[in-house]
């Protein structure tokens, strides 16, 4: 057993772990370029060169947290599960304060149908990070299915035939890489911080900077000329709600902007692929907004809100943000951020 | 042969015909005592047969050997699971449910919680066993059959015997009982009992039952109802021996037995036996008329109960009484008992004649065929004074009151005898013979 080894190392004082983070975090800012160029290859399905590069990278610093990470949804995407769960329990065991690669664990556990590691290592995830929405939606799917499981070997149905395997969201990418603007990417659509899945660490300074536009630092907030506009913004988010929540996928994508930015390493169809699963599958889905704030600027718009989302058996409550640009007479969705 | 060997019912062929004679212990006065305690441990493994040992009185039997408390069973386990449930521990309830399931994958009502806990974790139930209802519908009358089955053991586990009281069919036990079988249909339960001269009956264990799935009052072959009366083991039917269906092995009763023949009630192989390897245990209306329990219990049953020497009493349900209750009506039917044998020993068939019923029957003869060897039995016994060994009265009341006695009369100077058993049935206030044999 390595077990007497490796834990020391883990466990040097918290300190050790956070500043290393912090220095990784650093370093991730400083060699965004490299991410992206490894998530732009892993996006354009170059696997075979983004994994050279992810390699060659690692290759001088073997413990950075983010470019094992997107080794491990290389391998994941790679079609091989093996190495990824290597790869994700490697990093759980070094970065223990991380939800994704546990989020990613599970996601992998369930590809090969062992969905109570799956949950286990989605409960972590959750331990981890509490308000981890994309966990708490994946756990959900994990219970419904372990629960159908078990009701089918009680009632002896054959559920193993006909049950839908849940339909699992792998996490693109650990610490969000920069926001990139909306187009530089090849694709139509940007690389941003992931849609519905809050990242650890980074992504919440950018969220809260975009989301709250700071006392006195807009200098024409003009609420009057802006009531219509507002009006206009809220009765779109509500639209999307309740497109959402009526399954209804053509008025529920129409809502996001062609430049919607959709989570990093996802292609726009994948991304629409994914939500149509995830929507399409459930047998009901309710969501309702709470404390919805609109606030505008000119074509721009940011609304925030609780979300009360149900889906079957699983109820999420969270925070959510939506960035949101006219477009002629519409506005649509070019974010949006989760959390609380 | 004295009964007849079960066949059909269960399908499967039975082992030889038990053909015993002179078993009688040299163990001096019947013992009946009246102190019951209450479970500590399993008895000790024992042979289930002896069927050809010659009985040698005085034949030492090796004293129970307590063995260490028994690791917790499967129901004591789901019991622990809805506790915690109860205590509002819904994750240490998943906990427990998960490795019971894990331990037991065919235990159908431990899934069905398990799935419960699972859905649990993601929305308030709203019944036992709340299956997504693609789920439910596709198997409503298994799922319906699974919350009767937790009613059932719930019921039983809540509803415990009064401690000390014992069932009140069993008037008097030999100390050759040593063990006793009782079924409470309304509880679907199984109690078994260790009899030993030093504590009396003892309840060691009970268990969770299926009975026939038309129920029960077994009247006629193929009704699919398991039987009610007084019964005995009458053989032992090992694993290897059955198809899997059957499970851990059988212990066949002496369905139909005289007092059944005599109403006419037809069938035959009445069981108690396992489960099939796909399930841990059956709904409660689940066979053709045999009584099935868990494996587990049922092997213990296997490596417990002697064949021939252990009733078992079947009954809508128990009631639960005062061994004191019953010692007078054990002394009284002693007296009836003794009436008869002083009638004998006086010599006077007519007397004789007096207890026995019109429709007595023995062994394939009615009462006129019979009578020259009771006459013949009469002169040899005149005048001749005997002891009663081993005596057991099992008592069975339904629209008549019957008595199932068995015990061996030793005449003076001899060192053994025949066990016999005799059912006398209340006529007109009075106990006649309606049947008697040799075991």
């Amino acid at each position: 057993m390595n077990h007497a080894h490796t834990p020391t190392r883990r466990r040097l004082p918290g300190i050790f772990r956070l500043a290393a983070l912090a220095a990784g975090l650093t370093f991730g800012l400083a060699h965004a370029d490299e991410y992206s160029d490894v998530n732009q290859l892993l996006r354009s399905g170059k696997l075979v060169e983004a994994s050279a590069k992810a390699d060659q990278y690692l290759a001088g610093k073997p413990r950075d947290p983010q470019m094992r990470f997107l080794k491990g949804v290389i391998q994941s995407e790679s079609g091989k599960p093996t190495e990824a769960i290597s790869t994700f329990t490697k990093l759980t065991e070094d970065f223990p304060e991380l939800p994704e690669p546990y989020n990613n664990l599970a996601v992998l556990y369930a590809g090969q149908s062992q969905f109570d590691k799956a949950r286990t290592a989605l409960e972590m995830a959750i331990r981890t990070n509490p308000s981890y929405a994309t966990a708490h939606e994946n756990l959900g799917d994990v219970y419904a299915k372990l629960a159908s499981q078990a009701y089918s070997k009680a009632l002896q149905l054959d559920g193993s035939n006909t049950a839908v395997q849940p339909k699992l969201a792998l996490i693109r990418d650990l610490f969000a890489t920069p926001a990139a603007k909306g187009g530089k990417a090849p694709t139509p659509v940007a690389a941003a911080p992931a849609v519905e899945t809050p990242p650890a660490a980074t992504a919440q300074a950018p969220r809260t900077v975009a989301a709250t536009p700071l006392p006195g630092a807009a200098e024409t907030p003009a609420p009057a000329g802006n009531a219509a506009a507002t009006t206009e913004v809220e009765s779109a988010v509500r639209a999307w709600a309740a497109a959402w929540a009526a399954k209804d996928m053509t008025a529920y994508l129409a809502a996001y902007s062609p430049n919607f930015a959709v989570p990093a390493g996802q292609s726009r169809k994948a991304w629409e692929a994914d939500r149509r699963a995830r929507i399409v599958g459930k047998a009901r889905i309710s969501v309702k907004l709470d404390n919805l704030v609109v606030t505008t600027n000119g074509n721009n718009a940011t609304a925030k809100f609780r979300q009360e989302y149900k889906a079957d058996a699983l109820e999420l409550t969270n925070g959510k943000t939506l960035t949101l640009v006219k477009a002629g007479d519409r506005w649509q969705i070019v974010r949006e951020v989760s959390g609380n | 042969m004295p009964f007849v060997q079960p066949v059909s019912v269960c399908r499967m062929k039975p082992l030889t015909c038990v053909v015993t004679t002179a078993l009688l212990l040299g163990a001096v006065g019947s013992v009946w005592a009246q102190k019951p305690h209450y479970p500590t441990g399993p008895t000790p493994p024992r042979q289930a047969a002896a069927h050809t040992a010659p009985a040698r009185p005085t034949a030492a039997r090796p004293a129970p050997v307590r063995a260490a408390e028994p690791q917790l069973n499967a129901e004591a386990r789901l019991i622990g699971v809805y506790r915690l449930i109860g205590q509002g521990k819904s994750r240490q309830a998943l906990a427990e449910a998960q490795t019971l399931v894990r331990d037991h994958p065919n235990f159908q009502l431990a899934q069905l919680i398990y799935g419960d806990l699972l859905s649990s974790q993601m929305r308030p139930l709203r019944a036992l066993g709340d299956a997504p209802d693609h789920i439910a519908n596709a198997a409503a009358p298994m799922l319906a059959e699974l919350r009767e089955e937790s009613a059932l053991r719930l019921k039983a586990l809540r509803e415990r015997p009064p401690a000390g009281t014992v069932p009140s069919q069993l008037v008097a036990l030999s100390p050759r009982n040593k063990h006793v079988i009782a079924v409470d249909a309304s509880r679907a339960r199984l109690y078994l009992f260790e009899n030993t001269p030093q504590t009396g009956l003892k309840l060691v264990a009970d268990y969770y039952i299926s009975v026939g799935k038309s129920g029960i009052e077994k009247a006629a072959e193929g009704d699919l109802r398991t039987p009610l009366g007084v019964y005995f083991i009458t053989s032992a039917l090992n694993r290897s021996s059955l198809k899997d269906f059957y499970g851990a092995g059988a212990l066949p009763i002496n369905y139909p037995n005289p007092y059944d023949t005599i109403r006419g009630k037809t069938g035959s192989g009445i069981w108690l036996h396992g489960t099939p390897p796909n399930q841990f245990s059956r709904a409660p209306k689940a066979t053709d008329g045999c009584v099935v329990l868990a494996n587990p219990d049922l092997e213990r049953l296997m490596r417990t109960v002697e064949v021939r020497s252990t009733p078992v009493v079947i009954a809508p349900s128990l009631q639960w009484v005062n061994p004191a209750v019953l010692k007078t009506q054990r002394t009284a039917f002693e007296q009836t008992l003794g009436a008869w044998q002083a009638a004998r020993v006086s010599g006077n068939l007519a007397k004789v004649v007096s207890f026995y019923t019109s429709d007595f029957s023995s062994q394939g003869k009615n009462f006129d065929q019979w009578l020259p060897s009771l006459e013949r039995e009469v002169n040899a016994v005149a005048g001749r004074q005997s002891q009663t060994k081993d005596l057991s009265v099992l008592h069975w009341k339904d629209i008549a009151e019957t008595m199932v006695v068995t015990f061996a009369e030793l005449p003076a100077n001899a060192r053994t005898a025949p066990t016999r058993r005799q059912y006398w049935i209340k006529v007109h206030g009075q106990w006649k013979i309606f049947y008697e044999g040799i075991v």
